[in-house]
């Protein structure tokens, strides 16, 4: 089932030049783990903000083409109303706090206040959620007593509380230690498990690779290409884009070890099998 | 966790009660003795206010308070004793000064509206969580949006000075003098301002955005998680609080 389409998305910051995305379509199923890379200046931020639908009604500026959540044209619809059906986490965990709640728990209630989710709703969502992320035990903290990672696990654990079916994280472990990033894919990992459509712009590449069922390789607002990492990281032209290929991918394509379709591995676990396949 | 707040965790009868009642209470202390100016008014407000504090046992906290103003209220005291247009009666004289019955009969009346002001503020204030008020006036009607500033406001900005401290201590290891005279402490302070402030206002967008897509325009009607769990009295309360008021105004009317 498809969930989200994008098509001909094209889009011009009020005060840009160029247009910050130029001619974007694709289409993702319900369940897919989509990866979003590409250089700085991309257009990364500006694709994830489209899909919610704060680009073009946050920032304004010029917008042709469409975004279709379920059917829904987000351009068309109110953010807050958008919320239900697609949600977002962004980069600064601290930002994402509203500081107006004194607990953990009570945070995650903010948007479904908002909403006017009836309040037996409410406390359902809010603890599954919270048992989602693993912040349960935490539920009395104040959300700034929290560390990195778990105060980036409640800005998940408040949007997936409003129950989107797509769930978008703008590089959502980039201001993150080692093991704040660790706990958060973590969890992105977990809600994957558990059906949600992830969509995911990042630069650890690694993560990617390994995580993601495809990627959309960005360049300069243009979409490059949008297949499975094997395919995106086997590009010959690939470092042109900014982009340098997971470790075990670039080992591969010196040994020139492929997959059976042609493509280097790109996770341990397929160079473990290639390689079990040659040496025994 | 650092939040500005004079409450006081407690469980007196004020603290049961919602917060809605108690600020009708403080505006009626403020409101009917200015209704009804008279001085056994003042009194009975003064009265009822003060043994409220003790009920809240909020008494400790509020000493300071009332030591403080006590200062400016004994100068009225001299100033109106001495000096007051319509004295006439001597009362007692201390060395060259003579002191006057009306003059400090007045400024009794205005140290007993000034702590009856004092008293039912500090009921308030050590019996209510700010956020409970808060939240209680958005469900009476409030803005949700100055509702939350306010309750933001209360974490940020200690939320922003545990920042600058941070900074400082930064500062402080890498030799900076961030103690001592108040133009060393200003010097080691300003280079502060630039970072945060740039940094807030980027972060001010990214909060914007933030809150969008928590529904915070929503055109929804709210709804709460936390219920009100204050006693059954209060509406009871409240009328009765409204109707002292209605009647002060109506007495107001008539004996005019
Ligand atoms: N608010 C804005 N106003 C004008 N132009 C902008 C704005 N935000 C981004 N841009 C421009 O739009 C283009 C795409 O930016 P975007 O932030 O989407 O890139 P990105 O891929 O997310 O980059 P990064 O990896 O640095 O996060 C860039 O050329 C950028 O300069
Ligand atoms: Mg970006």
């Amino acid at each position: 089932m498809v969930n989200l389409v994008v098509e001909h998305l094209k889009y011009r910051y009020p005060l840009g030049n160029e247009l910050a995305l130029e001619d974007i379509s694709f289409e993702v199923k319900k369940g897919e783990f989509i990866g979003i890379i590409g250089e700085n200046g991309s257009g990364k931020s500006t694709l994830c903000q489209a899909i919610v639908g704060l680009v073009p009604n946050f920032y304004k500026g010029a917008y042709g083409g469409k975004v279709l959540v379920k059917e829904i044209e987000v351009a068309q619809s109110d953010v807050s109303e958008i919320s239900s059906y697609v949600g977002i986490v962004f980069q600064n965990p601290f930002t994402q706090i509203t500081g107006s709640k004194l607990t953990v728990y009570e945070e995650v209630a903010f948007g479904l206040e908002n909403l006017g989710i009836p309040r037996e709703e409410m406390i359902k969502r809010i603890e599954e959620s919270l048992k989602l992320l693993r912040l349960f035990e935490y539920r009395h903290f104040n959300p700034f007593e929290l560390s990195g990672g778990q105060m980036q696990r409640l800005a998940i654990a408040s949007v997936i509380a409003m129950k989107p079916d797509i769930l978008v994280l703008d590089e959502p472990t980039s201001q993150l230690d080692p093991q704040g990033s660790e706990e958060v894919f973590q969890a992105i990992q977990d809600l994957a498990k558990n059906g949600m459509t992830i969509i995911i712009a990042e630069h650890k590449i690694e993560k990617i690779a390994s995580y993601a069922d495809k990627i959309i390789l960005l360049h300069k607002g243009k979409l490059v290409d949008f297949d499975t990492p094997e395919k995106i990281f086997s590009r010959e032209d690939i470092e042109e884009y900014g982009i340098v290929p997971p470790v075990y991918t670039r080992i591969c394509k010196s040994l020139n070890v492929k997959n059976e379709a042609g493509f280097y591995p790109v996770t341990l676990e397929q160079v473990y099998y290639e390689l079990v396949k040659v040496y025994g | 966790m650092r939040y500005l707040s004079l409450y006081q965790e407690g469980n007196s009868l004020l603290h049961k009660i919602d917060p809605i009642t108690k600020l009708l209470f403080v505006i009626i202390a403020i409101l009917v003795p200015i209704i009804i100016n008279t001085l056994t008014m003042a009194l009975a407000f003064f009265i009822i206010s003060t043994l409220l504090v003790f009920v809240a046992r909020a008494f400790k906290r509020t000493l300071p308070i009332i030591s403080f103003s006590s200062l400016v209220i004994i100068t009225v005291l001299f100033i109106q004793g001495l000096f007051y247009l319509k004295n006439q009666t001597p009362f007692f004289t201390l060395g060259p000064f003579v002191f006057y019955k009306e003059g400090l009969l007045y400024a009794t009346g205005i140290a007993i509206r000034i702590f009856n002001i004092i008293n039912a503020v500090a009921v308030l204030i050590f019996t209510t969580k700010p956020s409970d008020l808060i939240e209680a006036l958005v469900k009476k009607g409030v803005s949700p949006k100055i509702g939350y500033v306010f309750s933001s406001v209360l974490q940020i900005i200690p939320q922003m000075m545990s920042i600058v401290d941070t900074i400082l201590d930064a500062q402080k290891a890498r030799g900076l003098e961030t103690e001592g005279s108040f133009t060393k402490r200003a010097k080691a302070f300003i280079p502060l301002i630039g970072p945060a402030v740039l940094n807030s206002l980027i972060s001010t967008k990214e909060r914007a955005m933030a809150l969008e897509v928590r529904g915070f325009n929503s055109k929804k009607k709210k709804t709460f998680l936390n219920e009100v769990p204050y006693n059954k009295y209060s509406n009871v309360l409240q009328v009765a609080l409204i109707a002292i008021l209605v009647f002060s105004i109506i007495w107001r009317i008539i004996s005019w």
